[in-house]
Formats: structure tokens, C-alpha cells, sequence
């Protein structure tokens, strides 16, 4: 396959904005497009801003629905993949709402991950708010299989496995993590790249929310867990990187740690967590 | 975890940095004018007005020195002047003295002996002043409380603490004059003893009976939820001091919130009404 130009888009929301929050990223995507960037990422909740609190059951929104249209239509004239995160409203229920990652492409809209593990604890209280996803949906496009999670999920190695498993080349992880937890996932994504033996692009929010100073660092990691183009800390950045798929294979028999994968432990893993 | 002097280290580069950025989203967001707050010439104020002046540049910043006749002291005054210098800081001079006295002969049930009392009229009086400042001016009020006098509920509830936002309430008092000497703040008022001022002669460290280099440790170690039992093991102290420390940090905690009120309704202030500020 050819190297693939993946740009990180690490901006800051206004919250609750929806409309300038999509012109924002309409002029990043612009930005990115000029690099020759095939793939554009957003942050975690990027459409809305991250803490929003009881404003999510006024501002979350079906997926697909009227904001996955517009930033689709970017997509669509830009000729390129973009991610971003937004608060999705169920199609089934009332009041019920997902921390979700949006998949778009020159084709329209593509899929969505619904996080899976919501940080309620110190100063996060998703659990109030957003209820858990059930899935790890990988998705097959002209760049490659992309899996999405998001920040912190990536404390669960079984997030990333599972994507792994069902064929993800790309694992993208977009983030909304505030600086003291910064040490976490500088090494975190790393170990989740060699571990699983794919890119792992991981773009964090910036920008100041109720005190929580999002620390930005956006990075793109090689399958051997080396940072292929990183991002400013804490400021608003568009950096390109290059990937080249290729390289999964090589890496893949020298850590191979997907064919040493031991099944048999995973069911003793489960009685385990059913009992701590 | 070892309770010592390390623990209460961090990278004073960063951590100013943050607090800048904090002051200025926080300005700039709601398209203030700049900031007023009360400077005392102590190290929290004198700390909180250089950040802020670094963050915005001294002409955005007021600072009002506040003095009063039964607690003058000059040499307070130097240096708060001596700070705002320092850092370009626009200073106005309110004698409260008069104020404080038309209180005293106003309310009848006043009593001079109450000096706890009698010295929160000042830190009211005080709070009142700056407000003014900050309504007629578009100013934001900032706060120059410490983490220490925080969590000991060693304010004055509506007085010194009440502030639009508080840069320096999650760094303990000798974390504050640790940034305070990290950005220029001069040696001998960042080392200064602490006075909240309310009555001659009063001394922070004095009226908790503890030092504060004590005090951080164990409201640290109480911070991450260590039993006083062991607290107390590690710095060698008396069990009964450190309960002391933690039954006065949670009787205190009215003074940390809004108002409690009964839930009748929907949404209730202070409990369940989660709104951001999104402006």
C-alpha cells in the first residue's frame, strides 16, 4: 500500500457551539486537505466541547443526524476520512445519550464507536450523563481497517485487543484528557501500539474547561511504538504525519504478539473480574 | 507513600505556566477588562497579583491596598507597593477605617471583644470594596486563597475568599511560596508569616498552632485519603493533632459551598442543577 498522510487536528471547542465548533473544523480540514492529508482527526467530544454537563440532554444529536451531515459534506468536498466526537442521542430511548467517535468519509457517513469505558471518578462524572457502548466496530475504508476508542479506554487493553482482533490496521483514539493525566497516556498509547501491533493515533483536546487544562500532544505511534509526528503540548496545532500500512508486517514477526495470543486465558480473566 | 518535604514538589515552571493560561482563558472568555483583587503585602495576595500581571501584563491588573487603623502596619503597605512595582501593577489606596466604623456603631449588638467577629467586618468590608472595583470597571475578582487556609476553613466565609476564580486555591501555603520565589516574587515576602490581619498581632501559624510546613503534610496525606493513625506515624506526630487537623478541615466544609438548601423541586441550585459555564 502507499504511505498515508494522517493530520491531527487538536483544537479547542467552544462550548455548546455546535455551529462555530464545525467552522472550525471546516478550516482545519481545509488546512489539512492543502498537506495532502487523506485522514483528518478531531478530539474527543470536539463538536460540543467536552464538559457540558445537563447541557448534553439539549445538545446531543442522532448519528447519523443534521451535525454528522455537515461535517460529512466537508468530507465530501474535501475528498477526505475525518473523525470526530460528539454526544449521541439513542434512536430507541429518550434521555439517553452515548460518548460517541464518528467516522466520515468522501462517501458520506461511514460508522461510529460508542465509548465503552466513562470515566467517573476524580473530576469526571460520565457515568451520569452517558451510557456505555457495546461494540468495537472496525471499519473498512480505501486507507485501510480503522478502529476507533476513546481516552479512557485506553486504560483497557481489551478495547484496543478487540479492535485488533476484528482486523484493525489504524486504532484512532481521540481524547479529551486534562494535563495532571498526562503521564498515563504518553505511555499508554505506546504500550497499546506495540502490544497489538498497529498504529495507534491518538489526538487529545486543548483549550481550558471548568479548570481542566486539556493538554493537547497528539501523536501518531508506529507499530513499534515510536512517535512518528507529534503535537504541541496544550496549544491548538495541525500537524501531518505519514503512515505506511507496510510496516505492520515486519513489525508483527519481530513482537509477535498477536500470534502468541493465549485464549484459553480470557475465560479465566472473566471468572476472575466477576469476583474481585 | 513517605509524607516528606518531596512530595510537595512540582514543576514550578509548569505549574505557572498553567495558572497564566488559567487567568488569561478565563479573562479573555468573558471579555473582561482586566482583574482587581486586595493585596496585603502578604505572600498569597503578593503572589496572586504577580501571576496575574504575568498572565494579562501589570496594566491589567488593580491592586487595592486596604489598610485600617487598628491593624496598620506600614511595612505591609511597602510591600505590597514593592510588589505591584515590581510587576507593573496599577495600586489604589482605600482606608477602610471609616467604613469599619460606621459598622461597629451601626449594629447594635456589636461587641469589640468579639474579635473574630469584628475581624470578619474587615474582611467583608474589604470584599465589598473590590467588588466595586470589579462591577464598575469590568474587573474580575480574583481570589488569592491558599489550598492550606482552604481546607481548614481558615477564612472568612463571604470575605477574603470570595473571588470570581481562585488560581492559587490547589497549591498549599508553602507550594505557594515556593511559585511565589519561582516567579520573582521578593524573598522576604514570600517567606513572610502569614496574618490574615483581623486584629493586632495575628498570626496564622499561631492561631492553628501549627507550622505550616506540618500542616501541608498532613492535609496532603489526608488529601489522599491516608488514616491519621499513619499520618501521624510518619511525621511523628501526636494522633490527636492530626484528628485535630481533619475534624477542622470537614466542620469547615459549610464554608466551601453554596448555600444547603431542602429539595423540593426538579432541579435544585447547588445540588442537581449541573450547568458549565459557557460563557
Amino acid at each position: 500500500m502507499n504511505p498515508i498522510k494522517i493530520a491531527l487536528a487538536q483544537i479547542a471547542c467552544i462550548r455548546a457551539d455546535k455551529n462555530k465548533n464545525i467552522d472550525k473544523m471546516k478550516s482545519f480540514v481545509e488546512e489539512a486537505r492543502k498537506k495532502d492529508a487523506k485522514l483528518v482527526i478531531f478530539p474527543e467530544l470536539s463538536l460540543t466541547g467536552y464538559v457540558l454537563r445537563d447541557l448534553l440532554y439539549e445538545i446531543a444529536e442522532l448519528v447519523p443526524g443534521p451535525s454528522v451531515k455537515k461535517i460529512a459534506e466537508i468530507a465530501r468536498e474535501n475528498g477526505l476520512y475525518i473523525v470526530f466526537g460528539m454526544p449521541e442521542k439513542s434512536e430507541k430511548a429518550e434521555s439517553v445519550i452515548y460518548n460517541t467517535a464518528v467516522l466520515v468519509g468522501p462517501e458520506g457517513y461511514i460508522g461510529k464507536y460508542r465509548k465503552m469505558y466513562l470515566p467517573t471518578h476524580s473530576a469526571f462524572e460520565e457515568k451520569r450523563y452517558f451510557r456505555p457502548g457495546y461494540g468495537t466496530p472496525v471499519f473498512k475504508t480505501e486507507l485501510g481497517k480503522i478502529g476507533l476508542m476513546i481516552c479512557y479506554d485506553t486504560f483497557f487493553p481489551e478495547v484496543s485487543r478487540a479492535l485488533k482482533l476484528r482486523g484493525a490496521q489504524i486504532i484512532i483514539c481521540i481524547s479529551a484528557s486534562p494535563a495532571v493525566r498526562r503521564n498515563f497516556f504518553e505511555t499508554l498509547i505506546a504500550a497499546r501500539a506495540i502490544e497489538n501491533n498497529t498504529f495507534v493515533i491518538y489526538v487529545n483536546l486543548v483549550g481550558i474547561e471548568e479548570g481542566l487544562q486539556f493538554w493537547g500532544g497528539s501523536r501518531i505511534i508506529s507499530p513499534s511504538g515510536s512517535i512518528i509526528k507529534k503535537a504541541k503540548y496544550d496549544k491548538e496545532d495541525l500537524v501531518v504525519g505519514e503512515i505506511d500500512l507496510d510496516d505492520i508486517k515486519h513489525v508483527a514477526a519481530f513482537v509477535p504478539t498477536i500470534r502468541d495470543l493465549r485464549p484459553e486465558l480470557y475465560e479465566q480473566l472473566k471468572r476472575e473480574a466477576e469476583t474481585i | 507513600m513517605k509524607l516528606t518535604p518531596e512530595v510537595l514538589k512540582l514543576n514550578w515552571e509548569a505549574t505557572a505556566e498553567r495558572i497564566k493560561q488559567f487567568i488569561k482563558d478565563y479573562v479573555e472568555k468573558i471579555s473582561a477588562k482586566g482583574v482587581v483583587l486586595g493585596i496585603s503585602g502578604g505572600v498569597d495576595s503578593s503572589t496572586a497579583a504577580a501571576i496575574s500581571a504575568l498572565a494579562l501584563g501589570g496594566d491589567k491588573v488593580l491592586g487595592l491596598i486596604m489598610p485600617e487603623e487598628e491593624t496598620y502596619n506600614p511595612k505591609d503597605i511597602e510591600d505590597a507597593k514593592l510588589v505591584a512595582k515590581k510587576f507593573g501593577i496599577k495600586t489604589e489606596t482605600i482606608d477602610i477605617s471609616k467604613i469599619l466604623k460606621a459598622f461597629y456603631s451601626s449594629i447594635p449588638a456589636f461587641n469589640s471583644k468579639e474579635k473574630v467577629s469584628k475581624g470578619n467586618i474587615k474582611a467583608r468590608t474589604r470584599m465589598i470594596c473590590i467588588y466595586y472595583y470589579a462591577n464598575t470597571q469590568k474587573r474580575v475578582v480574583i481570589g488569592s486563597s491558599d489550598k492550606s487556609e482552604t481546607m481548614m476553613g481558615y477564612f472568612t466565609k463571604w470575605g477574603d475568599v470570595a473571588a470570581d476564580i481562585s488560581p492559587l486555591m490547589d497549591l498549599y501555603k508553602t507550594q505557594v511560596r515556593k511559585l511565589a520565589l519561582h516567579i520573582g516574587v521578593p524573598k522576604e515576602i514570600a517567606m513572610k508569616p502569614s496574618t490574615p490581619a483581623l486584629w493586632p498581632g495575628h498570626l496564622a501559624e499561631k492561631e492553628l498552632g501549627i507550622k505550616y510546613e506540618t500542616l501541608d503534610l498532613i492535609l496532603f496525606g489526608l488529601e489522599r485519603f491516608m488514616p491519621p493513625e499513619k499520618i501521624a506515624e510518619q511525621l511523628s506526630l501526636s494522633v490527636e493533632t492530626v484528628n485535630k487537623v481533619k475534624e477542622r478541615w470537614l466542620a469547615n466544609e459549610h464554608k466551601r459551598r453554596m448555600p444547603l438548601t431542602v429539595k423540593l423541586q426538579y432541579r435544585t441550585v447547588g445540588t442537581d442543577f449541573r450547568i458549565p459555564r459557557t460563557k
